[in-house]
């Protein structure tokens, strides 16, 4: 048997030394630097909590985690509802299902910068399409929004650009309404069950677990929203879009506080978890898993 | 009667919504395709078109440079008097329609585009290499091979999962740079070679479907584990390994945050960097920077159209994030 040991640390050779190199040594040092003073070319120094106290009075740092809440709290739920509607247009016997499929996850194929540039532009206040489309709908001149130069808009702004990536979760939710067996809407329809209450207590628990799994999923991206705002609006205006990971980033590579911004890193993780936790509690009476 | 109405109802919502989704890809494209004059217009139009006017009997694409009253001053984009500037009457200007090429052309120059792919291209197939090789083989250790420790191995690995790249992204760095490895794609490429957690969860999984009397056939036959990985394990694990090698290939090509941290220059840049610079630089150039754009999502789409059921594969694996 010992040779067996062997041969299994051998194969796992390369992932043993990845997790002890790149996660669990950098997860150690992270902490320590978290309580400790850090501008990047002094050694670090020992400052207790003073970083997480500093943190609690640092009214940046709020409005960070204010716009990201609001992002997630925005972005999440409207994706999956729109993600939702398309799988059921999808769940449709009609012909062509697979071309649909398609141009709804295409989007999602997109990459991260790309997208970003295209985006700038669709929501151009004069030129881009979106507006383009609201004014062609002859909605009145004050109506229509700045989109990423209005501090009140910048925001919703990227939650619409999110939604066009909602084709990612209906691929998925197609799949699960596909794998509900046919008999359960037949017994709820003899029963009595109309459309509506058809969907709201057969397809929404049978599906759940999968609704809860994108949830989840949308949720820790969502936390650890950073590029876009990088490359859109660099956090304005006005820090409108300023994310967590954004001011995050700057903390550690533009001001060179990596003590103060390992604490965030920290704080970061502590709210995701906690996030994970209740949404996994809050929705564990309601999601329904195949026995 | 209800029902094909409901079936038409639902077709029509369903072509909306297709139309919908597919728009931006239309207006990026053909954005990319106009001239800089009909960009700034704000009617909503997707074929590209170009100011022309007749000039020695013939018809020839202009530019409009500037206004001077009610006239147009110009400039002749084509035929004899090619590079003339003219001053026109606005009525002798009719739009046609017209792909301008040149904002492909001219973002090549800008951005130097193939030193860029080559540079993506290359941390690209380093890491798709490493990430296949050393998720597979670790997936073999804990799934095929039993050993004491396995299951804490598995356990730890697991628990990394959660971890935001952020906590580890500063410690990171300031190794990286220990090391001397900033400005090169070491940082970018050797993590890759040292497993990543979600594939080789994926690849376990799939490795313990795999009978072990296969495994334990050719073990009696004198085959080494590493010649069983090779001659056994890895054929029959095609399908995974496609998803595991699609899905490090998309997230290489997609990667931000790593290029930003450790590549400095031009030299070294990748086509994300590349492009999200030109975007702080050219920002007023919409043809251009379309152009650039759907330049950067073709290799991606083209992918996705030959490996369509790897990455619906990978979806349902587990919202590899796309």
């Amino acid at each position: 048997m010992k040779s067996r040991t062997f041969t299994g640390i051998a194969f796992c050779s390369p992932l043993i030394f990845g997790l002890v190199a790149f996660t669990i040594l950098p997860v150690l040092a992270s902490l320590w630097f978290s309580l400790c003073n850090y501008p990047i070319l002094d050694p670090p120094r020992f400052v207790g909590a003073a970083n997480y106290v500093e943190l609690a009075r640092d009214d940046r740092f709020w409005h960070s985690v204010r716009n990201t809440f609001t992002y997630v709290l925005l972005s999440v739920p409207l994706g999956m509802i729109v993600g939702l509607g398309l799988a059921l247009l999808l769940n449709q016997k009609v012909s062509g299902i697979k071309v649909f499929r398609t141009l709804f996850f295409l989007p999602t194929v997109v990459p991260l910068v790309a997208n970003s540039v295209l985006w700038v532009r669709l929501l151009n206040p004069q030129q881009g399409l979106v507006n383009t489309f609201f004014r062609a709908m002859h909605m009145p001149e004050a109506w229509v929004p700045g989109w990423l130069s209005d501090e009140h808009w910048a925001l919703p702004g990227l939650v619409l650009m999110s939604l066009w990536g909602a084709g990612g979760g209906a691929v998925l939710y197609v799949a699960a309404l596909q794998d509900v067996p046919k008999e359960l809407f037949e017994a709820a329809e003899l029963d009595g069950a109309g459309p509506s209450q058809r969907f709201r207590h057969v397809t929404i628990p049978m599906i759940s677990p999968v609704l809860l799994f994108t949830g989840v999923m949308g949720l820790i991206g969502g936390f650890q929203e950073f590029a876009r705002a990088f490359v859109m609006t660099k956090g304005g205006p006005w820090d409108s879009t300023l994310f967590y990971c954004l001011h995050l980033f700057n903390s550690a590579f533009t001001e060179f506080r990596l003590g103060y911004a390992s604490a965030m890193a920290w704080v970061l993780f502590a709210i995701i978890l906690a996030a994970t936790a209740i949404v996994m509690r809050s929705s564990s009476k309601h999601v329904q898993y195949e026995q | 009667m209800k029902i094909s109405l409901n079936r038409t109802v639902g077709w029509v919502v369903l072509v909306l919504f297709a139309v919908l989704f597919t728009l931006p890809f239309v207006w990026q494209i053909s954005t990319s395709l106009k001239t800089e004059d009909q960009v700034g217009k704000s009617e909503f139009d997707l074929v590209p078109k170009a100011q022309t006017m007749e000039l020695d009997g013939s018809r020839v694409e202009v530019k409009p440079v500037s206004r001077s009253g009610a006239n147009q001053v110009i400039e002749v984009m084509e035929g004899p008097k090619k590079g003339a500037k003219l001053t026109v009457d606005s009525n002798q200007l009719t739009l046609r329609p017209h792909l301008e090429w040149s904002n492909y052309s001219d973002g090549f120059k800008a951005f130097p585009f193939f030193h860029m792919l080559k540079n993506t291209l290359v941390i690209c197939v380093l890491v798709v290499l490493g990430t296949v090789l050393s998720c597979s083989l670790a997936a073999y250790g804990l799934a095929c091979v039993q050993w004491k420790g396995r299951e804490i191995l598995f356990w730890a690995m697991l628990a990394t999962m959660m971890l935001p790249a952020q906590v580890t992204m500063i410690p990171l760095f300031q190794t990286f740079k220990g090391l001397g490895w900033i400005n090169t794609i070491l940082p970018l490429v050797v993590p890759a070679f040292c497993g990543n957690a979600f594939f080789v969860f994926m690849l376990r999984q799939f490795y313990r479907t795999i009978p072990a009397s296969l495994m334990e056939a050719a073990r009696i036959d004198g085959a080494s584990d590493v010649r069983i990985w090779a001659t056994i394990v890895l054929p029959l694990s095609k399908a995974a390994l496609a998803v595991v090698a699609v899905f490090s290939f998309i997230g290489a090509w997609n990667d931000f945050l790593g290029p930003l941290l450790y590549l400095m220059d031009d030299e070294k840049y990748t086509l994300a960097i590349g492009l999200a610079r030109l975007q702080g630089q050219y920002s007023s150039d919409w043809g251009r920077m379309m152009a650039m754009s759907v330049v950067m999502t073709l290799p991606l789409v083209t992918l996705f159209f030959l490996a369509q059921r790897t990455f619906v594969e990978g979806i349902k694996l587990g919202g590899v994030k796309g």
